[in-house]
Order: structure tokens, then sequence, then C-alpha cells
């Protein structure tokens, strides 16, 4: 153990002298120990010669760089003479520089005192100027001026007018505060006087003139107040003139109808003609975001001028009262007072355009407000100016007035729509040649134009309460009025009435969503007409609407696509009952003949039947008349619907008939003849493509007319090529089995 | 024509008068938010959120509509395809509740008989200011076959179960009527169970 690490030692050490101490050696007594040393020894021995060898190796280039070393050595004590040189050097710079820039920094303070002394001077001198100016022009009556000059002096900065009055000309600086002040004082005293004597003479360039100099004064909001109190004197006695006017009588009949509307859309022009008039004034002398304040005062006139109108209207024309009768009316079916709906129309026009006039107003000023808030708002209009703008717009008596009668209004139009759909399903009446009974055009007229007067009031909230009425009276009252006729027996004629009624409900609907444009896109198209709808309804709200009303609307209509759906659902079921109550009755034992004719038939009969056909072509003649009847009575959709029903009934008539005869050789062919004429006549009665509905039948023809058995296996299979057969191998075995030639072992042992 | 991604399509109007806090419902579970000093709505505000219970996605429309008197015909005209009203009042507000009849009569004569109505009392974070108790609302809402919860859009309290547990109650009923539709005719809004709502409780 001691020895190993013995060793280990040495390792560590290679350079220095032999690991194995004296010591060691001397204590050693084995004779293997000994060897074990001395083997240890003479390997290091080696060692240190190949180091030492190594090392002499060496003594040559080192000599080499020594000699190197000492050539370089005056070049050195050069060079450092050199650097402490340089290092005095900028040791001096640096002073010097600190020396410079503390100078230059006491020249900038220097300067900026100057500056600042010129600038009191000025001011000082300015003070003067203007007291001195302020008396000349208030002499003078020269009210800008000395507006002009208590401006320059309210600018000033006022610490250095403090300072001022410390230093030596304290009294002269003081003598020109004193007469500045009380310069001010008077010439604001004047001006407001001069001003209110301007109103009282209704002289309009003088109240401009005095209005320009209130902002001069710090009085914005002083001279925006009488400013605005001028424009609301003018504005309310034009509009009490105009109501007079509007009361009196005197008037066309037709205007009449409308003159409450009308002299609301005066007042409200007439405000939107001032507030377009004054504010390049307003933006000009008081800056930007003044308007919104001359608008708060503008409108509080409005208000008032607006509520006189409408009260007025709602005396003259009873609509409160009007409204009471149409509430108590649509609360109870009792008989009580009744309106005619008619009567109505009058003042429901008449309401919707106020409103219409009211929104349109107040859209103006809100683009006007917002437009002059963003000139002066650093970078968008800010959220506070925005409340103020929405607050007051919204909340003013105007809106709330408004809002009032369009509360009225809807009640009063659901009224219009509910008695007059109902009247037109009492008046029904059904015209020879007409498509459609009375009813169906009667009521979708009255729906589209409640609908359309909605629309007319630029209410977005009113437009979708009528939608939802609308919808309700079409889905509850309209439909189950449709939905009882289905119900109530099936005579052929009748059903085909009601058939009318419903297919004209469908395509109405979509008529009455696309606000009249004619549709052409067909049965499918109820989605492209509601986008068309609401495409409409978008560019008439497009200034004041945002993404909120439009989601609004169209999730109204969309509830008017659902109704068209069941409208569509009716559809079908009226078309199922026609069906099975007029067609089938009559088609079937027409198709049922075809058992009476013999199909195993030879050369001679065949010829026969070539002559004078058994059965087809009446079968055709049948057809066509019956078909007629229907072109002629309904709208070509249905038609064509009742068309595709009634070509799969045929098929299906058919294929169970034929399974029910045998045939020869010959006779296979002709039913095949037979069958392609019925195809060829069925394809030009439907736009349908029939050929599918026929496919078993052909593929039935196809094996009826083979010449052997096997001859099957040609179409058949990896044969088949493009045909897709519609049989199954039993049924094509059952086929083949009614060709009486055809023995039953070779059907049977077909591998199909 | 797009197919829309949900599997069901609920309407729900709020309703009860100005100022209980209808707005702040809604905001508060449309966008997460307690709205700073918005003014009364005019007409009706609409707003949709889509929700999934259970894995199949539910699509709330909701109309938020304004409780004054004058709005009050535009709001009518939204109770008859609301398949659920939320009826709001302000605990702390006793007037609000007193007129609770009266929109019941509303409900009465307008909404479809189908429609699930819940009757909400709000602001409970103002506890101090409480003028209507807990009991007499439960049994007022008992008394006419209505769910009750009370809640904080302040606070944030309930909010989302509201909506959530509402949306629950349209899925079983419209489960239930297909159901019904298939077997015998419907009779709709007769013998109607009212329960309280626990398949979707939050976490
Ligand atoms: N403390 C408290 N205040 C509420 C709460 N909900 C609404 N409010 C306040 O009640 C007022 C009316 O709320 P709003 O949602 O506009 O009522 P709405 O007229 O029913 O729509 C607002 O000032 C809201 O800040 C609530 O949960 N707690
Ligand atoms: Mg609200």
């Amino acid at each position: 153990m001691a020895d190993t690490g013995a060793v280990a030692a040495r390792r560590c050490d290679s350079c220095s002298s032999s690991s194995v101490s004296m010591e060691t050696i001397s204590g050693l007594t084995e004779l293997e120990d000994l060897e074990k040393i001395y083997q240890q020894l003479c390997a290091e021995e080696k060692e240190v010669e190949a180091e030492l060898d190594r090392l002499v190796g060496q003594e040559g280039t080192i000599h080499t760089k020594m000699l190197a070393l000492q050539r370089m050595g005056p070049n050195l004590q050069l060079i450092g003479g050199d650097a402490s040189q340089l290092s005095g050097m900028i040791t001096f710079t640096c002073s010097l520089a600190e020396n410079v820039s503390s100078k230059v920094r006491q020249l900038d303070l220097a300067k900026t005192r100057l500056y600042n002394v010129i600038q009191r001077t000025d001011d000082i001198l300015d003070l003067k100027f203007c007291s001195d100016g302020v008396q000349t022009a208030l002499r003078n009556e020269d009210y800008e001026q000395a507006a002009a000059h208590i401006h320059r002096y309210l600018s000033l900065d006022q610490s250095v007018i403090e300072l001022s009055r410390q230093g030596e000309e304290s009294s002269a600086v003081d003598a020109s505060l004193v007469m500045l002040q009380e310069a001010e004082q008077k010439l604001k005293v004047i001006v407001a006087e001069k001003l209110d004597e301007a109103v009282a003479a209704v002289d309009l360039a003088q109240v401009e003139r005095f209005f320009k100099i209130f902002p001069l004064l710090g009085l914005h909001q002083q001279g925006l107040a009488r400013f605005g109190q001028y424009l609301c004197s003018q504005l309310a006695s034009k509009a009490e003139e105009n109501l007079l006017l509007a009361t009196g009588g005197e008037l066309g009949e037709k205007r009449a109808l409308m003159i409450f509307a009308d002299t609301l859309t005066l007042l409200l022009e007439g405000i939107a003609r001032v507030i377009e008039t004054h504010q390049p004034i307003v933006e000009t002398y008081y800056g930007p975001g003044h308007l919104y304040t001359l608008i708060t005062h503008l409108q509080q006139e409005c208000d008032r001028q607006a509520q006189k109108i409408v009260d007025k209207f709602i005396q003259q024309r009873g609509y409160h009262n009007k409204f009471q009768i149409v509430q108590s009316s649509m609360m109870k079916s009792l008989p009580g007072e009744r309106i005619e709906p008619r009567e109505l129309d009058p003042v429901l026009a008449e309401v919707t355009l106020m409103n219409a006039r009211a929104e349109l107003y107040l859209r103006f000023l809100r683009r006007r407000m917002t437009a002059d808030f963003e000139v002066g708002d650093a970078q968008s209009i800010t959220q506070e100016h925005q409340q103020n703008v929405e607050k007051l717009l919204k909340h003013c008596l105007l809106s709330t007035t408004m809002q009032e009668l369009i509360g009225y209004y809807i009640p009063m139009e659901e009224y219009y729509m509910r008695e007059s759909v109902n009247k037109a399903v009492a008046m029904d009446s059904y015209e020879k040649g007409q498509l459609t009974s009375s009813m169906v055009d009667d009521c979708f007229y009255i729906v589209k134009k409640c609908i359309s007067r909605a629309l007319s009031s630029s209410s977005i909230d009113c437009l979708c309460a009528m939608i939802n009425h609308a919808n309700s009276v079409l889905e509850s009252d309209f439909r189950e009025v449709l939905y009882n006729k289905l119900r109530q027996g099936f005579p052929a004629t009748t059903l085909q009435d009601i058939q009318r009624g419903v297919s004209s409900a469908v395509s109405l609907m979509q008529s009455s969503l696309q606000q009249g444009k004619f549709n052409t896109l067909g049965i499918e198209s109820t989605e492209n007409a509601k986008a068309a709808f609401l495409n409409d309804c978008c560019k008439l709200f497009s200034q004041g609407g945002g993404s909120g009303d439009q989601a609004k609307i169209e999730s109204c209509l969309s509830d008017l696509v659902n109704t068209s759906t069941k409208f569509k659902d009716l559809l079908q079921e009226g078309l199922t009952e026609l069906n099975t109550t007029a067609i089938k009755p009559q088609v079937k034992p027409w198709i049922s003949s075809f058992l009476v004719i013999s199909h195993n038939i030879e050369e001679e009969e065949f010829n026969d039947y070539e002559a004078n056909d058994p059965w087809v072509q009446q079968v055709i003649i049948n057809l066509e008349q019956l078909m007629a009847e229907f072109k002629m009575a309904l709208s070509p959709v249905i038609y064509d619907h009742l068309t595709s029903r009634m070509t799969t009934l045929i098929s299906s008539e058919m294929e169970k008939t034929v399974l029910k005869c045998s045939f020869s050789r010959l006779g296979g062919l002709q039913f095949d003849k037979e069958l392609r004429s019925l195809v060829a006549y069925l394809t030009t009665v439907t736009t349908w493509t029939i050929r599918d509905k026929f496919a078993r039948l052909t593929q039935m023809a196809t094996i009826l007319n083979l010449e052997r058995v096997t001859e099957i296996l040609d179409y058949w299979g990896p044969n088949s090529g493009p045909l897709t057969w519609r049989l199954t191998p039993a049924e094509v075995r059952q086929v083949l089995a009614l060709r009486i030639d055809f023995r039953s072992e070779d059907i049977k042992r077909l591998r199909l | 024509m797009s197919m829309e991604d949900y599997d069901y399509l609920f309407k729900i109007v709020l309703i009860g008068n100005a100022g209980v806090g209808k707005t702040c419902l809604v905001r508060r579970f449309t966008q997460g938010l307690f709205p700073p000093g918005q003014g009364a709505t005019i007409g009706v505000d609409f707003m949709i959120k889509t929700v999934e219970i259970k894995g199949e996605k539910v699509k709330l429309q909701i109309w938020d509509t304004a409780g004054q008197e004058r709005f009050r015909s535009i709001t009518q005209s939204y109770y008859r395809s609301a398949n659920a009203l939320i009826l709001t009042y302000d605990i702390t507000c006793e007037d609000s509740f007193r007129c609770l009849p009266e929109w019941l009569r509303e409900i009465e004569q307008y909404a479809n008989n189908q429609v699930v109505t819940i009757l909400v009392g709000n602001k409970i974070d103002l506890a101090e200011k409480r003028e209507v108790l807990r009991q007499r609302a439960e049994d007022f809402a008992e008394a006419q076959s209505m769910l009750y919860l009370e809640t904080s859009a302040k606070e944030s309290d309930n909010v989302e179960k509201l909506f959530l547990d509402l949306a629950c109650e349209l899925i079983r009923e419209a489960k239930q009527n297909k159901l019904d539709n298939n077997d015998t005719a419907p009779m709709p809004g007769e013998g109607k169970t009212i329960s309280y709502l626990s398949c979707c409780s939050l976490n």
C-alpha cells in the first residue's frame, strides 16, 4: 500500500529529485523491495537524462532571443520618454478644455438672462404700449383694437409682471397695470352692453362684431351664451310664425296632411343653416371645440320649438286619442270604438317623416360637433368629448319626444297591419285566370307597406319592431288561415286555390324581402333576398348606424326568413295532399290499363300496334290534359314541383304494372318503344331531369329486349361500362322471368 | 346557404325597470366588464355570445331592452320570439320590485307560453342597502313559477351562472319538445315543471 502511494507521489512532481527518499532506501531490508526501488530509480534516471537533453537543445534559440532583446534596450528607453511627454500634453489639454467649457457655460447663462431681460423689457414696453393703446382705442370706440391690447396684456407672463413691479420702474409699471385692469373691466362691460344692444336691435353685423371680441377678453363661454341667445330668439320668432301658419289652415289638401312634419322640417333645417353659417366665425375666433357649446345653446331652443310643434301635432291629429282606441281594440276584441285602418294612413306617414327629419338633423349635429372636436383633440376625439356629444344628442328633448311618438306609432302600425290583413283575408276573392286569390297579394302588399313605412322613419329600433310584428302576423295569423283552409277537406278545385295561395305566399315573401325588386332567383333565394334587403337598409343607415344596428336588423330579418321556410313546408305539405288526392286517382288507372294490352305478341300484332298505338299515346294525351289544367293554374315553380311528384308517381306505378305482365321478344321491343315515348313526353313538360327517375324502368326494358338469357352478361358486372345498375340481381332474374321464351333453368344458372 | 357553427340558438330578452342593471349584466357576461357611466339604453341593444355546454355549442342572442315607458312598444315586439326572459329588479330598490307584477302582465300578454322566465335580483354587492329580502323575492318567484337568482354585475357574482343555467334549461326544454313531438302532439306550455337548475353549476 505504502509504496503505491509513493509511486503516485512521484508522478506529481516529475522534474524534482527522485521520489524515493534516502530514508526509504536505508529502511529497506528485503531484496525484492530493493530491486523494485532500483528498477524504479533507473527508469527515473533515464527520464531525467532525456529531459536534460531536451533543455540543452533549446539553449541556441534562447541565446538568439537574448541578443535580440539586448538590441531593443535603447529603443525602449526612447519610448518611455515619449510616453511621459504625451501624458503631460494630454493633462494640459484637458485642463485647458475644462477651462474653456466653463466659460462657455457662463456665456450661455448670460445669454439666457439677456433673453429674459429682453423679453421682460418687451413685456414692459408692451404693457406700456397696451395701456396707452387701450386708452386711445377706447376713446375712439375702436373696441377691436382695445380688446387686442387687453388680449396682449392677458397673455403676458404674470410672474414677469410681478417681478417688474419690484424693479426700479415699479411705479410706472404699476400705473400701467392699474390702467390696463381698469380698461379690461370697462371693456368687458361695454362689449356686453353693446352686444345686448345689438341683439335687441337685431343687428346681425353688430352682434357678430362684438361676439368676436369676447374670446379676446377670455370670455368664451359668455360670448357663446349671448350669441346663442341671439340666434335662439331669431329661431324662435321664425318657428312661431311657421307654426301659426301651419295651424291657421288655408293650405292645399295635400300639404295639409304633412303640415306638422313640414313645420318640423323647417325648424330643423333652419337650425342646421344657422350652424352652417356661423361655424366659421366660431372656429376662427373661438378656436376648435367650441361649436359644441354653441350647439348646446341652440338645442335648447330647438327642443322648445319642436315640443310645441309636436304638442300641436298630437292635439290636432288626435294622436293620443287614436292610440288609445287602437290599444283598447287590440287588447280585447270586444266591440267598442274602432278605427278604420285606412284612417291611420296619413298620421302614420306623417309621424315617420317627422322622426326621419329628426334623425337626419341629429346626424348632422353629430358630424359637425365631432369634426370640430377632432381639430382640437390631439389624435382622435377624446372619450370625454365623445360622451358629451352622445349625451347631448341622445338625451335632448327632441330625441325623447321623437322616441315617444315612435312608441305610439308602433302599436298603431301593428294595428294597421293586423286589421288590414284580416280584412284582406275576409274579403278574399279569386278571379279566373289569376294564379293567386286576392288575399295573398293583398296581405303581402300590406306587410310590405308597413315595413317600408317603418323603414322610412329612419329609426332602426322602429324598423326592427315592425319586422318582428310583420313576422308575427305572417307566421301566426296568415299562416294559420292558409293552414286551416288546407285542412278543410280536399275537393280538388279548392285545393288548387290553396296551392296558389301558398305558392304565391312563398314567392311574395321573397319579393317583400327585396323591397319590391323583382326576384328571378327562384324559390331557394331567400338568403340572397335577405342580403339584398339588408344591403338596402345599410345604405339607408350608413351615416348613423354602427355594426350593432346592422346585426339587429339582420337578426330580425332572419326570423322573417325562417317564416318563409315555414311557408315552404306548408307548400310541400299541400303538394303532397294535392298529389295524393287529385293526381294519383287519375293517373293510376291510366297506367294499369297497360295490363290489358298483351305484350306476348308476334310479328303480326307488333305491326298492328305499330299502325294503331294501343296504349301510350292515349296515356300521353290524358297526362297532357291533366297537366295543362295545372300549368294554367299554378305558378311555374309550383307546377314544376308538382310535375316532379307526378313523374315519380308514374315511374313507380309503371314498375309495379310491368312486373305483372308477360312478354315475348317482340313484346319487349314494344315496351321499349312505349317507354321511350313516355319519357320523351315527360321530358318536355318538366325542367327536372327525369331520366334518373326512369332509370330502373329503362333497365327493365333493356332486359326484356335481350335475345338470349346469357346476353345479360354482356351488360353485367365487368361489362357494364358506363351503365350503373339500379336493379338487384334478384330483380334482374325477376324481370328475365317475365319473358315467356326464357327458360327458368337458364335464368337460375346465371351467375350475377 | 351558410351552415352556422352551433347546435342551438336561443333568444334571451332582458326586461325590468330602468337602472336595475340589465345592461351591466349583459356587458359583464358578453364582454367581461362592468361599464363605467354609460347612459341609459335607447331602444334595444343586441349582443351575441356562444357558449359550450356539455360539448354542444349554444349561441345566445341577447336583447337588452330599455326600461322606460316610451320604449315599451319596441320592447314588446321582441317578447313573442323570445325563448327566455330575464326579469330583473334591483335588490336595493323596493320600487323596482313592486313593479314586477306589471312586468308579469306584459309577459302574460306578449310572450309565447313556452317562454322560460327567470327572476333576477341584482346588485347584491350593495348588501347594506338591501331593501328587498331574499326570502320575499323567492316566495314571489315561486308563486309565479319562476326561477330565481341573485346577482352582482359589479362583482361578477352569479352572472355566468345566470346565463349558463338558462342555456341548460333551454336545451333541456328543446330536447323535451323534440321527444314530445315525436310521440304525441305537444301541448305547449302546459304542465311545465319548474326545476331549479343544477345541470351545470360552475366552479
Ligand atoms: N353596485 C352595483 N351597481 C350596479 C350593478 N349593476 C348595475 N349597477 C349600476 O346601476 C346603474 C344602472 O345600470 P344599467 O345597467 O344601466 O341599468 P339598466 O337600465 O337596467 O340597463 C349604473 O349606474 C350601474 O353602474 C351591480 O351589480 N352593483
Ligand atoms: Mg340598459
